[in-house]
C-alpha cells in the first residue's frame, strides 16, 4: 500500500497540485523557521550586547562584602567570576585633590565586553580585556586633567601610590552610574587593602559578576536569590524599564508579531492549496472508488501521502528556513557592530509544529472530506462535496489561534489579531457583496472590459468574496507590520535623535554662563536650558530620621543614599510628565520611580539638609521622567523661594559632534572649575542597538511581504481554471485580446482597490490596539497606511492577477478548451 | 446449461431531495440480467438512465427495493463492502472518459490492478493498450490524446480488472462518428472475448440495436423493447 500511495503521489507531482501543497508547506515551515531562528540569534546578540554593558551575564550588587560561600557555590557550578568594589574617594596628586568614583576590580574583570582606554587625553580609546595591573591606575581624561597628571606619573589613593597607566574612556558595567558627577578611576583589587581607604561604615558597593552556561546561571540564581538580604540585588542584562531593555522588549514583541503573521499567512497558503488539491482530486477519488478503492484503502493512501508530504515539506522548509536566516544575518552583518551568535538547533521545533498544525488544521479535514465523495459524482459531475466549509475553516482558525498562542506564550496578541481578522471577514462580506452587486447593476452587456469584469465579479460572488478576504487579510497583515514598524522606529528615533545631548556641563557658576553660551553659539552647538543646582540631602521622612529607618544604610533607597542635586523650575522640563498633584503648588515634585522605591506618595513630608539649613516640605506632585531624553533631569524639584538664598551652580546638556570636540574642549579649558561629563559612548551603544533593531525589523518585514506576495499568487492560481475557461470562451466568441485583458484588469483592480481600502481600515484599528495594549506607546494616525493600502491593492493584485492569468491571453483558445 | 443471473433488480425506487420537495427518479423497476448478456438502456435526458446505472453498479444506495449482484444484495452493504464488490466484479466506461490527468495512458490502465496489489499490472496494461491499438501511446498524458484515444484508454482500463460486468455510460457520447465506430467495435470485441456482461446507457439507437436486449427508460420506468 505504501508503495502504491508513493507511486500515486509521485505521478501526482507532475500535475502541480501536490507541488502547490508542498510549496505552501515549505513556505509555512521556512518562514516561521527563518523568523524564529533570526529572533533567537537577535536575542542572543542583544543579550551579548547588554551583557557587555553589564560586563557579565549576571551580577549581584551588595552594600556589604559578598559572602565567600556565594563565590564557592559559583565555582562549584563552573561559573566564571569577577569582583568589583566601587566607592567614592579622594585622589591626590601633589597639591591637587579630586573626589572620584573609584572601582577596584579583579584580574578577570570584565567577564563580558571590554574597557576602552587610550594613551591620549580625550581620545576615542582602544578596547582592553584586561584591567589595570597591580600598582597601576587608569584615570578618566577629566580626572587626569583636574589632577593635572599624565601617563607614567603617580597619584595617591589613601596610603598607596599608584602609577597612571592609561586614560579611561569607557568602564564596562558602570553604565547605570555614568551620570555620577565624580570622575572615574579604576585600579586592581589586589592593591585595595594597602590603600586602607575602606573602613567600617564606608559607603561601598560590592559586585560579584558571573558568566557561564544559562543552565548553570539559572541554578545559581535559584540558589542565591532566597539568600539575598536588603541592600542586595540580583541583576540580569536586560531588565524592563531600562533604556535598552525597553527597546529590546519592543523589538521582540514586533518580531513575535511578525512571526504570528507568518503563521497566519502560512495557514492561508495551506488552506488555499488544500482547497485546490481537493477540487482537482474530486474526480480522481470518485474514479478510484468506481475501480474498487474502498474508503479504508483511500484513508491509508491519503494518510501515507500526508505523512510523506509532511516530512518532505517540513525537512525542506527547515532547510530553507535555516538558509534564509543565514542570508538575513549575513545581509545584516555589515550593519551589526557585533556578529550574530549561531542560532540554536532547538528552535527548529517551532517551524516543524507550525507545518504540522497547518497540515492537520487545513489539509487533513479536506482530505477526509475528499474521501467521502460519492462515487456517483463520476456520473453526475454537478455533485459536490458536503457543504460544511464553515466548520472546516473554523477548525483551521482554531489551529492557527493555538499556534499563535504557543508562539507568543500568551493570549493577548493572538486574540487581538484573531478578532481583527474576524471583523475584517464580516466587513469584507458586507462591503464586497454590496459593491459587486452595485457594479453589476451599473454595467450590463459584454461590450467593454468594465462590463465583463464587473459581471465576473458578481457571477463568482462567493469565490470572489473569499478572494477579497484573502487579499484583504494579506494586505492588512503587511500594513500592520509597516505601521507598527514605522511607529516603533519613529519612537526610538524621537527618543534618541542623532543629535541627542552627549555631554553634560556641571558646576557652572552664574557669571560663567554668558561666556560658555558665547563659545557654544560660536561652535553652533545645540544646548538645553540651564538648570540651577543646589546640593542637599534627605535626612528624615514624615518626621522619622533616615538613620532610624535604615540603620547603617542597609537597604536604603537611592533617594536617601547620597547627596542629591536639587533644582527649581516654573515649568515641567522636556521629557517630564505630571502624573498626579499640582506642579505649581508650594511643595516638592518627585520623580515617580524614586518615589516608588522609597515608598513615598503625595502628602508625605521630606526634611532636607541644604547647606546646613533644615527645610521640611510636603510632596505636592509626582512626575514621570524620560531619562533617555538626555536632558538634565532631577529627582526632586523644590519651590524657587526655598532655594533662592543659596548659591547655585548650573547644569546643561549639549551635543558635541566629533568635529567640534577639540575646539569645544579647548574653549572649556578656560573654565577649569566646570565639570564636563561625556556620555557619548553609552549613547553610541544605545544608538547602535536601535539601528540594528530597525534594520532587522525592516528585513523581517521584507521577508513577510515576500511570503505575502507568494500567498497572493497562490490565491489567484486557485481560481485560474475558471478564468481560463471563461477567457478562452470569450476569445472563441471573438473577443479581442485587449478586451479579455481589460476585463481581467477591471476584475483584479476592483478586488485590489477594495481589499486595499478595507485592509487600511483594519490595519489602522490593529495598529491602534497593538500600540495601546502591546507596545504601551502613544496611539497615532497612520496616513501612510491609507495611501499604501489601495496602492498596493491595485498595483500588486492587478500585476499578480495578470501575471498568474497571462496564460489566458497567450494560449490559443482551442488548446484551453481541450483541457477541460 | 442455464446462465447465471448477473444482476437482479426488484421493485427498485429512488428518490432524491430537490428544492421543490422529494423527487422520485426511479419508480419500481424490475430487471434481471444474465451473465454474458449485453443490455442497452435508452431514453431521453433526465429520464433516470444514469441514476439506474449508478445504482446497479453500487455507486449509490437506492431508497427502496433490492439490487442483487452475483448473489449479493447491495442495499444492505456499506460503502466499504460495495467498493470491494466493485473492485472484483465491475468495470466502467464513462462519457467524459475520466482518465486521471496526471497519469500517463499506461498508468491509468494499471490503476485497477495496482489497487488490488497485482504484480503484473504493467504487462497486463501493455497488452490491453495493444488490443485497443494504442501501443504507441503508452506514455502519453490524457491531454496529449484525442477524444477517441482517451476513450480507448478508458476501455483498456475498464477491462484491466477482468470485470464480470461492464457498465458504460454514453461511451460514444463525446466522440465523432468515425471514432464512435472504432470504440464500439473494440468494446464489443473485448466484451465477447472476455465473456463480460455489458450494461450500456446510450442515446444512440444504432448502438442499442447491437446489444442483445434493448430497454427504454421513460419517466422513471423501464420498458423492454
Amino acid at each position: 500500500m505504501v508503495n502504491f500511495a508513493f507511486k500515486l503521489m509521485l505521478r501526482d507531482l507532475r500535475s502541480g497540485d501536490i507541488l502547490m501543497l508542498l510549496m505552501a508547506l515549505i513556505i509555512s515551515v521556512s518562514t516561521v523557521t527563518t523568523i524564529s531562528l533570526f529572533i533567537d540569534r537577535l536575542q542572543l546578540s542583544f543579550e551579548q550586547e547588554s551583557a557587555n554593558l553589564l560586563a557579565a551575564d549576571r551580577l549581584i550588587r551588595s552594600d556589604e562584602a559578598i559572602p565567600k560561600n556565594w563565590q564557592f557555590k559559583a565555582r562549584e557550578l563552573s561559573l566564571k567570576q569577577a569582583r568589583r568594589t566601587s566607592f567614592g574617594t579622594m585622589i591626590f596628586s601633589g597639591d591637587a585633590l579630586q573626589l572620584s568614583q573609584l572601582s577596584a576590580v579583579t584580574d578577570s574583570y570584565p567577564l563580558k565586553g571590554a574597557y576602552l582606554v587610550d594613551d591620549t587625553l580625550f581620545a576615542r580609546g582602544q578596547p582592553s580585556k584586561q584591567p589595570p595591573k597591580k600598582g597601576e591606575v587608569w584615570l578618566s581624561s577629566r580626572l587626569a586633567s583636574l589632577l593635572n597628571v599624565r601617563i607614567g606619573e603617580k597619584v595617591e589613593v589613601g596610603e598607596l601610590q599608584l602609577t597612571v597607566a592609561k586614560y579611561l574612556v569607557r568602564d564596562p558595567g558602570s553604565s547605570s552610574s555614568a551620570f555620577a558627577i565624580s570622575p572615574r578611576a579604576v585600579m586592581n583589587i589586589r592593591d585595595l587593602p594597602s590603600t586602607k581607604v575602606i573602613i567600617p561604615g564606608s559607603r561601598v558597593r560590592y559586585s560579584l559578576l558571573l558568566a557561564g552556561e544559562p543552565v548553570d546561571l539559572e541554578n545559581f540564581e535559584s540558589w542565591v536569590v532566597p539568600e539575598l538580604k536588603e541592600g542586595q540585588r540580583w541583576r540580569t542584562p536586560v531588565e524592563k524599564g531600562e533604556r535598552i531593555g525597553d527597546t529590546i522588549v519592543k523589538a521582540e514583541s514586533f518580531l513575535l508579531l511578525a512571526g504570528i503573521l507568518a503563521v497566519v499567512m502560512s495557514g492561508i497558503a495551506m488552506a488555499l492549496a488544500s482547497t485546490r488539491f481537493v477540487k482537482r482530486h474530486l474526480v480522481q477519488v470518485a474514479v478510484l472508488k468506481t475501480l474498487g478503492a474502498t474508503p479504508k484503502v483511500l484513508i491509508k493512501v491519503f494518510s501515507i501521502q500526508f505523512v510523506i508530504l509532511f516530512f518532505t515539506g517540513a525537512l525542506l522548509g527547515l532547510a530553507v528556513g535555516w538558509g534564509g536566516q543565514g542570508v538575513i544575518s549575513s545581509l545584516l552583518s555589515g550593519l551589526m557592530s557585533t556578529s550574530l551568535p549561531e542560532p540554536s538547533v532547538g528552535r527548529l521545533w517551532l517551524g516543524t509544529i507550525t507545518g504540522l498544525v497547518s497540515m492537520v488544521a487545513f489539509c487533513l479535514p479536506m482530505m477526509l472530506r475528499l474521501i467521502k465523495i460519492s462515487p456517483m459524482s463520476v456520473l453526475h459531475p454537478s455533485r459536490k462535496l458536503e457543504k460544511n466549509s464553515l466548520a472546516l475553516y473554523s477548525m483551521g482558525f482554531i489551529g492557527i489561534y493555538g499556534l499563535m498562542c504557543i508562539y507568543t506564550k500568551g493570549f493577548l496578541l493572538p486574540s487581538i489579531m484573531t478578532l481583527a481578522m474576524l471583523a475584517i471577514g464580516i466587513l469584507v462580506s458586507i462591503v464586497g457583496w454590496m459593491v459587486f452587486k452595485l457594479g453589476r447593476s451599473l454595467t450590463s452587456g459584454a461590450t467593454s472590459g468594465w462590463q465583463i469584469g464587473f459581471a465576473s465579479l458578481y457571477r463568482r460572488l462567493l469565490p470572489n468574496l473569499f478572494q477579497l478576504l484573502v487579499f484583504t487579510l494579506i494586505i492588512m497583515l503587511g500594513l500592520v507590520l509597516v505601521g507598527v514598524k514605522s511607529s516603533i522606529v519613529t519612537e526610538w528615533q524621537e527618543q534618541l535623535p542623532v543629535d541627542a545631548p552627549n555631554h553634560y556641563l556641571f558646576n557652572v557658576q552664574k557669571d560663567q554662563i554668558e561666556q560658555i553660551n558665547a563659545s557654544t553659539e560660536n561652535l553652533r552647538v545645540l544646548r538645553s536650558d540651564w538648570y540651577p543646582m543646589v546640593r542637599g540631602r534627605v535626612i528624615s521622612v514624615n518626621g522619622k530620621s533616615i538613620q532610624t529607618l535604615y540603620p547603617e544604610g542597609k537597604g536604603e533607597p537611592e533617594l536617601y543614599e547620597r547627596e542629591l542635586n536639587l533644582t527649581w523650575s516654573h515649568s515641567l522640563g522636556k521629557g517630564n510628565k505630571l502624573l498626579s498633584g499640582d506642579f505649581s503648588a508650594d511643595g516638592l515634585s518627585i520623580e515617580q520611580r524614586v518615589a516608588k522605591a522609597a515608598n513615598l506618595s503625595l502628602g508625605d513630608t521630606l526634611t532636607l539638609n541644604i547647606g546646613g539649613n533644615i527645610v521640611s516640605l510636603p510632596i505636592t506632585s509626582v512626575r514621570s521622567v524620560d531619562w533617555s531624553s538626555m536632558q538634565p533631569n532631577f529627582y526632586l524639584i523644590l519651590p524657587k523661594r526655598v532655594l533662592d538664598g543659596y548659591s547655585a551652580n548650573f547644569v546643561s546638556s549639549l551635543f558635541i559632534s566629533n568635529e567640534n570636540a577639540q575646539p569645544f574642549y579647548k574653549s572649556m579649558s578656560q573654565h577649569p572649575t566646570v565639570s564636563i561629563l561625556n556620555v557619548g559612548d553609552i549613547l553610541k551603544q544605545i544608538q547602535t542597538v536601535i539601528e540594528q533593531l530597525s534594520e532587522a525589523i525592516q528585513l523581517v518585514l521584507l521577508c513577510i511581504l515576500i511570503a505575502g506576495a507568494l500567498v497572493l499568487i497562490a490565491s489567484v492560481r486557485a481560481t485560474l481554471e475558471e478564468r481560463l475557461e471563461e477567457g478562452a470562451l470569450l476569445r472563441v466568441l471573438g473577443a479581442k485580446k485587449a478586451l479579455v485583458q481589460q476585463s481581467l484588469v477591471v476584475e483584479f483592480g476592483a478586488l485590489g482597490l477594495f481589499s486595499g481600502l478595507i485592509a487600511a481600515a483594519g490595519a489602522e484599528a490593529c495598529v491602534y490596539a497593538l500600540q495601546v495594549f502591546i507596545f504601551k506607546s502613544q496611539a497615532s494616525w497612520h496616513p501612510l497606511l491609507w495611501a499604501l493600502g489601495p496602492l498596493i491593492g491595485i498595483s500588486i493584485i492587478t500585476a499578480i492577477g495578470l501575471f498568474a492569468s497571462r496564460i489566458v491571453l497567450k494560449v490559443p483558445p482551442m488548446h484551453l478548451l481541450r483541457d477541460f | 446449461m442455464a446462465k447465471r443471473t448477473a444482476i437482479k433488480v426488484s421493485n427498485l425506487t429512488h428518490t432524491v431531495a430537490a428544492n421543490t420537495g422529494d423527487l422520485t427518479i426511479l419508480k419500481g423497476i424490475n430487471l434481471e440480467i444474465k451473465e454474458g448478456e449485453s443490455v442497452a438502456i435508452v431514453g431521453s435526458s433526465g429520464s433516470g438512465k444514469s441514476t439506474l446505472l449508478g445504482l446497479l453498479a453500487g455507486l449509490d444506495v437506492n431508497t427502496s427495493g433490492e439490487i442483487v449482484l452475483y448473489g449479493q444484495a447491495f442495499s444492505s452493504l456499506d460503502e466499504e463492502k460495495r467498493a470491494i464488490i466493485r473492485g472484483e466484479y465491475v468495470g466502467f466506461i464513462f462519457q467524459s472518459f475520466h482518465l486521471l490527468p496526471s497519469l500517463q495512458a499506461i498508468e491509468n490502465v494499471m490503476l485497477p490492478a495496482e489497487l488490488k496489489g497485482d504484480e503484473g499490472a504493467r504487462k497486463k496494461a501493455e497488452e490491453l493498450l495493444d488490443k485497443v491499438g494504442l501501443s504507441h501511446r503508452l506514455t502519453h498524458y490524457p491531454n496529449q490524446l484525442s477524444g477517441g484515444e482517451q476513450q480507448r484508454v478508458a476501455i483498456a482500463r475498464a477491462f484491466a480488472s477482468s470485470p464480470k460486468i461492464l457498465f458504460a455510460d454514453e461511451p460514444t457520447g463525446n466522440l465523432d462518428e468515425a471514432n464512435g465506430k472504432i470504440i464500439i467495435k473494440q468494446l464489443f470485441e473485448l466484451n465477447k472475448s472476455q465473456g463480460t456482461t455489458l450494461i450500456m446507457v446510450t442515446h444512440d439507437n444504432e448502438l442499442a440495436k447491437k446489444c442483445d436486449r434493448h430497454m427504454v427508460m421513460s419517466e422513471g420506468s423501464l420498458v423492454e423493447k
